[in-house]
């Protein structure tokens, strides 16, 4: 176990204590206190500000704030502590309202986003390292156009040595569209080798018409076949750790919207029960 | 993008002196001076006259008695002759550092910091006026408050007129080994910048002579002095140590190319490094690593396997001497293989010297422990030092194949954290201006990835051949350091880099607009990684990722990434 492990289940360890006693407290207090509800909403609302605050950090990086990676810490942890105080806030009932409903649904969908997201960061990243072919996300087209342009160039080159044409036309017909743009995003988010292994199946199952310089070309296919597989594979986990954030962002500021109206309304319609 | 052209002067070597004040008059006379009046114009080139030299890279600099003119531990990029007076250099022991006037390295307030938000350009390599760096610009001067007092308690030694000092860290690209300070009022020194006395050293053979004898005798005086297992002897024994001891310099001062065409001809690189000393041989003496690096392997299989690489200061033979000394019964060979890699002074203690001067000096604690189990085969990976066992053989091989062990504030990057955000190349954007000054790609060796980015090498192969100094090293910590105003373009540096870690960009001005020579091709500037030296915080790439993925480590010694390593 790693100095890090340690620290994670220390830091699980905290956070489980921290929301027993807030449970047992609010437990305690909630049946003197009847605008307690208000004190956790405000809570939720100031935990949920400074979370939201990580995004502005990254924006400003010649600040001497603390290290990113401290806040990442704090934005995870606070997170949850941030779902179980908003259990408290909500006293563990379904709301009825049509606006509370939907702030809720945002809530959980921000919350799980975020939870999604931190296990996507902790598992993607050492499968990529796995994978090989490391490249850089822009660049992906550009490598893509290396393949594409050799792949071409090694089944037009053996018509005319070969005198046949026969795997020229299986490029055409069977791979070209294959290297003309990224493929098999879901394949290779599951990890499934699937897509890859059909393609090669197919170019063997051709050998047996092919000439000797084809047999030869048909190899260099094959492992461009190969690189496009890691290529893709580094495109797909890398656009999904990138496009979770288009998800949690958003939501995150719809439900700040979403907040704000709930406040205006709890106070406008609150009856003088604060 | 903007497109528009604007047409100025292309930057040269000399477009901004070392001093203005240079003018005919202080020329003839540093000429007429010895030993600059024996030298002969005609063998110095077109490009560089002796004239010009000496108007574009040299000042004269007056000093007044007890101001300090180097500091130990300084970088410098500068070499000085006495033209008249006296300095006095201080020997032993060192001056207190609250004489020595230090201060901290100048950064950004945190006002100037904020104001990045808004203040940063629109187009990218915009050329910016708070970019200048004048080569005269102001410089702090210290003076020694209690100067006789000085003298009587530090051995000290003088420097009088016709004195070369500072070569050590012009030529070497290392700190400054000693605080040298005027003796006497008005002591006038003639200032060369290093790339000028590279040039006079290549047209003045007897200049050159002189600079390398001076420069083998002080350098070997001031490493003995910091060897550790040396510190017991006396006076006498330090002088019969140092007279024994050979300097022997390996490898070309400018091994970058060399390595270049090695790594892509294929061959197996560690072959072809040059042996110093044969595992199995007998070992003839201890070998001191005074400047460069080497490699230490044993044999494995038809192969073999890197164990540890010794940088400056670091020892190599006196285990198995000693073992020797204190079992005068059981001879020991060589346990592993010694072979320098890239430019690398060594010093060599014979194994007579240490047997007879060295080794009875030592306490018995701090004698090197009996080897293990000769007779059982080579016993040297349990000896290595704790860290460095810690490393695979693997990835042993690929920092020293690769000649990561040069940097010192290396970008390592753990690939099963990173996540490939890039929040890293962001932050340093943000941080220069809108200009990154790094690629998040390079060499990748299991989850480690080594990233092009300036890893402010212990030896700065960039710095050799730049025709105006334009890349140096900055004083204070010694980073490696570009200044735009002097670069011309002509990207040596990036050619030299064995790492890719510098770009040759073109530049733009305050409206956006390309910046052109009359020669209507584009003006270009080099540009790499500064550690953000003047930004508060330290280094932004490391401060903005978010999943603890990137450091910026020391691989000179390797205890700092195993640390990383293991965190």
């Amino acid at each position: 176990m790693t100095a890090r492990h340690v620290r994670t289940l220390l830091l699980f360890a905290g956070l489980a204590v921290a929301a027993d006693a807030l449970i047992i407290v609010h437990g305690k207090l909630a049946p003197n206190y009847p605008l307690l509800a208000y004190v956790t909403g405000w809570i939720v609302l100031g935990l949920c500000l400074y979370l939201t605050a990580f995004n502005a950090r990254k924006k400003i990086p010649f600040l001497p704030f603390v290290g990113a990676r401290h806040w990442l810490n704090v934005h995870i942890y606070g997170g949850l502590l941030a779902a179980v105080i908003c259990i408290l806030h909500v006293r563990a009932r379904w709301p009825s309202g049509g606006l509370q409903l939907w702030l809720c649904w945002l809530f959980i969908a921000v919350t799980w986003s975020g939870i999604f997201g931190w296990w996507l960061s902790r598992a993607m990243p050492g499968r990529l390292s796995t994978l090989g072919g490391e490249v850089i996300y822009e660049r992906v087209p550009l490598v893509l156009r290396r393949l594409r342009d050799r792949a071409e160039a090694i089944s037009v080159a053996t018509v005319e040595p070969a005198g046949a044409a026969t795997l020229a036309e299986f490029y055409t017909h069977e791979l070209s569209p294959h290297f003309a743009a990224p493929a098999d995003f879901w394949a290779h988010v599951t990890g499934s080798r699937r897509p890859l292994k059909v393609k090669l199946q197919r170019l063997t199952d051709r050998r047996r018409y092919l000439t000797t310089i084809e047999l030869k070309a048909a190899d260099e296919l094959a492992d461009l076949l190969r690189q496009k597989d890691q290529l893709d594979a580094q495109r797909a986990g890398q656009l999904l750790l990138k496009a979770w954030l288009f998800v949690h962002i958003p939501l995150t500021y719809a439900m700040l919207i979403f907040t704000a109206v709930h406040v205006v309304v709890v106070y406008a319609f609150s009856g003088g029960a604060r | 993008m903007s497109e528009a052209i604007t047409a100025t002067d292309r930057p040269k070597r000399w477009s901004v002196p070392f001093s203005t004040e240079m003018d005919d008059a202080a020329v003839s006379r540093v000429l007429g001076h010895v030993p600059f009046n024996a030298m002969q114009p005609e063998n110095f080139s077109r490009a560089s006259p002796l004239r010009e030299l000496v108007r574009n890279d040299m000042r004269l600099r007056q000093y007044r008695a007890g101001e300090i003119i180097v500091r130990e531990g300084d970088y410098g990029t500068s070499a000085f002759f006495v033209m008249s007076g006296k300095a006095e250099v201080v020997l032993s022991p060192d001056l207190p550092t609250r004489v020595l006037g230090r201060r901290d390295a100048p950064s950004r307030g945190l006002w100037r910091s904020f104001a990045q938000l808004w203040s940063n350009a629109r187009e990218d390599e915009v050329l910016r006026d708070r970019d200048a760096q004048g080569a005269d610009s102001a410089e702090p001067r210290i003076i020694l408050q209690d100067v006789p007092q000085i003298l009587d308690r530090h051995r000290t030694a003088t420097l009088t007129t016709g004195d070369f000092f500072g070569e050590i860290a012009a030529l070497s690209r290392m700190p400054r080994t000693a605080t040298i300070f005027a003796r006497t009022d008005g002591t006038e020194l003639l200032e060369i910048r290093w790339q000028g006395l590279r040039d006079i050293m290549r047209g003045d053979p007897a200049l050159r002579a002189h600079i390398n004898r001076i420069y083998r005798e002080r350098a070997l005086s001031t490493f003995l002095r910091e060897i550790p297992f040396l510190r017991h002897l006396g006076p006498e024994a330090h002088a019969e140590v140092a007279a024994a001891t050979q300097f022997e310099t390996y490898g070309d001062y400018d091994w970058s190319g060399d390595y270049k065409k090695l790594a892509q001809s294929g061959e197996d690189i560690v072959t072809r490094e040059p042996v110093v000393a044969a595992e199995g041989d007998y070992p003839n003496g201890v070998v001191l690593v005074r400047a460069g690096f080497a490699r230490v392997t044993q044999r494995f299989g038809a192969g073999h396997r890197t164990l540890n690489y010794l940088g400056a200061g670091q020892i190599y033979g006196l285990d198995e001497i000693a073992h020797q000394w204190r079992k005068p019964g059981q001879p020991v060979s060589l346990q592993t293989t010694l072979r320098v890699i890239g430019y690398t002074h060594l010093l060599i203690i014979p194994t007579a010297v240490i047997h007879r001067v060295v080794l009875p000096s030592l306490p018995t604690r701090e004698l090197p422990p009996l080897l293990p189990e000769i007779e059982s085969g080579p016993a040297a990976e349990t000896r290595v030092e704790a860290p460095v066992s810690r490393l695979s053989a693997d990835r042993m091989d690929f920092l020293t194949e690769n000649r990561f062990f040069n940097g010192t504030k290396s970008m390592v990057i753990d690939m099963e954290r990173c996540t490939r955000c890039d929040d890293c190349v962001r932050a340093c954007a943000a941080t220069h201006d809108n200009n990154p000054r790094f690629l998040r790609s390079g060499p990748i060796q299991g989850n480690i990835m080594v990233a092009n980015a300036c890893m402010h090498c212990a030896d700065p192969v960039c710095m050799i051949g730049c025709p105006t100094g334009a890349i140096h090293r900055d004083s204070f910590e010694g980073e490696v350091v570009i200044n735009p105003v002097t670069c011309i373009g002509c990207g040596v540096c990036a050619n030299q880099c064995p790492y890719n870690s510098i770009r040759i960009v073109e530049t733009r001005d305050a409206s956006g607009e390309i910046l052109v020579a009359s020669d209507a091709k584009p003006i270009l500037k080099a540009t790499k990684c500064d550690l953000c030296l003047d930004q508060l915080g330290g280094p932004a790439c490391v401060r903005a990722c978010p999943h603890d993925a990137l450091a910026r480590v020391n691989l000179n010694t390797l205890d700092e990434f195993v640390d990383w390593l293991h965190r």
